[in-house]
């Protein structure tokens, strides 16, 4: 005889558990898609991808597990803001990797994996259209593709991936938006086995686009997406470079009817639960500056330090400080147009 | 393409003629062909042969893992009493995969080898018809075994008859039973409850309590004496934290 508990979030609604997250998140605009959700379904039911989280045929197939409500970070939805606790903050260039800017996400997965702190990385790459794909990174060596470094600004499957990483093995990393490290660090309060993502790399992240949506707009705009071979956001421009070494860029405003709404209502820039966060923010061009929170990124940054892989510089604070309270200016929650309508 | 007539003298034509005769009286005193004549003769087969498969009711735990390791998709688990295996003889390959992966030894193999049926219907056969070997029509007189030599190979033949055996290969496994390993990760989304086929986890509504407290509602979900080890709910479980354990 063997027994065990488990707690069954409480219901809003008098339906089963997706109708709750339907109604509460999905249907109310807060769904950042981040597929929390979509990772721990038992049923593996819920969709994510390229499209809005949906659960097609939820009446009958979904289980009532509740699970989905227990990792969801937009239930009881209370936006985190500001830069957070940090124990250090620095700006620095990798010397071994390129990647967005000082490839410092890079370095930071390639020393822990040399340190031996994590077994594999869970990145996302791209493919000739920049739609997203999950790849595990598990030597420091894959890591020298320029496909998996760089920011590709759009919605991934990271969290289905990072669930099955972490059952198969035990001390894993990711990288993610700040929604996605909410996500994972409510998926460890409520599941054991995801203490197992030792590394969490945060983003910092404005907002974040459908693939289609954003290469639809492009197009429209005369730009191929598959002669790109970097997409960046910076000093409020969208920049794409191109193989043949020209540019384009429009201003972030005209991409406001393709911003999701789910986040539209995100304050969080900095990734305040993250371990260690990374951004361009607060950096001179080139370089990366990275906020540490936690012990275990300490470490590895101090293993940079150690070996000199990497430029270190002082960061400038101000500005991501002011970036931060410029995204909760911007992502007002609630939402404004709500209160217009009321 | 033209064939000439050959022309042969009569003596020539008779030596030839005495020689068949001469062979065909030496054949039919010490034979030496390696042909077997089915069915008049049937060969000693190997202990190890794949034949047809029989089944011992009383073992089986209703696991459903040799209809789930069926690469052919032959087997069809029926009810009566409990789920028992069918197996679907224009499907079936004859791997053997089956009688393998049983973890009691239920599913043994046989000798025999050579069936008829009278329909396709007839080749899905049932639980209860695979209890026992199906009824056979002997025509063989005698039974031939292959001898191989470095020289050569020949068939030894023997007056006796070879019997239709079967080979039942008990597992060497202790009774085992499943355990949560880590029940703080359950999701309790009850799919090892689902797929248990004897009703062996059950679940009940419970107060969580911590150090006296009531936290909230939830589940209790347990794993009773019913259990038999069979392991559809460790493979189920999404989260992977069922596991088979040994017990006394």
């Amino acid at each position: 005889m063997q027994e065990w508990q488990f707690l069954v979030p409480d219901k809003k609604h008098k339906k089963k558990f997706f109708g709750n997250l339907k109604a509460e998140v999905i249907d109310a605009k807060l769904c950042c898609h981040c597929a929390a959700c979509a990772a721990i379904c038992p049923v593996d039911g819920i969709v994510s991808g390229d499209q809005p989280i949906d659960f097609p045929n939820w009446v009958k197939e979904c289980v009532d597990c509740g699970a989905c409500i227990k990792v969801c970070p937009r239930w009881e939805y209370k936006p985190l803001k500001g830069i957070g606790n940090y124990i250090e903050a620095i700006s620095a260039k990798s010397k071994r990797f390129k990647g967005q800017d000082g490839a410092m996400v890079t370095e930071i997965t390639a020393t822990a994996l040399e340190m031996g702190l994590i077994e594999k990385a869970i990145f996302v790459s791209r493919d000739e259209e920049w739609r997203t794909k999950m790849v595990t990174i598990r030597s420091p060596v894959q890591l020298y593709d320029r496909k998996v470094t760089g920011t590709k600004y759009s919605y991934a499957d990271v969290l289905p991936a990072l669930k099955d990483a972490v059952i198969e093995s035990k001390a894993v990393a990711f990288v993610g938006t700040p929604c996605m490290i909410s996500a994972v660090r409510k998926m460890q309060k409520s599941f054991k086995k995801f203490e197992r993502v030792k590394l969490a790399i945060g983003l910092f992240c404005t907002e974040n686009f459908y693939h289609h949506q954003l290469s639809e707009f492009l197009a429209k705009k005369g730009v191929d997406l598959r002669l790109a071979t970097k997409t960046d956001i910076k000093k409020g421009k969208f920049i794409v470079r191109f193989v043949d070494g020209g540019r384009v860029s429009f201003p972030v405003k005209e991409f406001e009817e393709i911003i999701p709404s789910g986040c539209k209502v995100c304050q969080d820039f900095a990734a305040v639960e993250s371990d260690v966060s990374v951004g361009s923010v607060g950096s001179e061009s080139g370089f990366s500056t990275v906020i540490v929170r936690s012990e275990i990124a300490k470490k590895v940054i101090d293993q940079i330090r150690e070996k000199g892989t990497a430029e270190i510089k002082e960061p400038d604070i101000q500005a991501v400080q002011k970036l931060c309270e410029y995204k909760v200016k911007i992502h007002p929650y609630p939402p404004k147009e709500k209160e217009k309508t009321q | 393409m033209k064939v000439e007539k050959i022309s042969r003298s009569p003596l020539e034509e008779l030596k030839r003629h005495v020689g068949v005769i001469q062979e065909a009286f030496k054949q039919a005193v010490i034979p030496d062909r390696v042909t077997i004549e089915y069915p008049r003769e049937r060969r000693k087969y190997p202990e190890n042969l794949r034949g047809f498969i029989v089944l011992d009711k009383s073992r089986c735990i209703s696991c459903f893992r040799c209809a789930q390791i069926c690469p052919a998709n032959a087997i069809q688990m029926s009810y009566f009493e409990n789920f028992y295996p069918g197996i679907d003889y224009t499907k079936c390959i004859f791997c053997h995969f089956c009688v393998e992966s049983c973890p009691t030894g239920a599913l043994a193999s046989s000798t025999l080898h050579d069936m008829a049926f009278k329909s396709l219907e007839d080749m899905k056969v049932k639980p209860n018809q695979m209890m026992r070997l199906p009824a056979t029509i002997r025509e063989d007189v005698q039974s031939v075994e292959y001898d191989v030599t470095k020289k050569g190979w020949r068939l030894i033949r023997k007056m006796e008859l070879e019997d239709i055996k079967v080979v039942r290969i008990l597992p060497k496994l202790k009774p085992r039973r499943a355990f949560c390993l880590e029940p703080e990760s359950c999701l309790g989304c009850r799919q090892c409850m689902e797929v248990c086929p004897h009703e062996a986890i059950v679940m009940e509504r419970c107060e969580i309590t911590l150090e006296g407290q009531i936290v909230g509602k939830g589940c209790v979900l347990k794993i009773t004496e019913k259990c038999v080890g069979c392991g559809l709910c460790v493979r189920q479980c999404p989260m992977k934290i069922l596991s088979l354990k040994e017990v006394e």
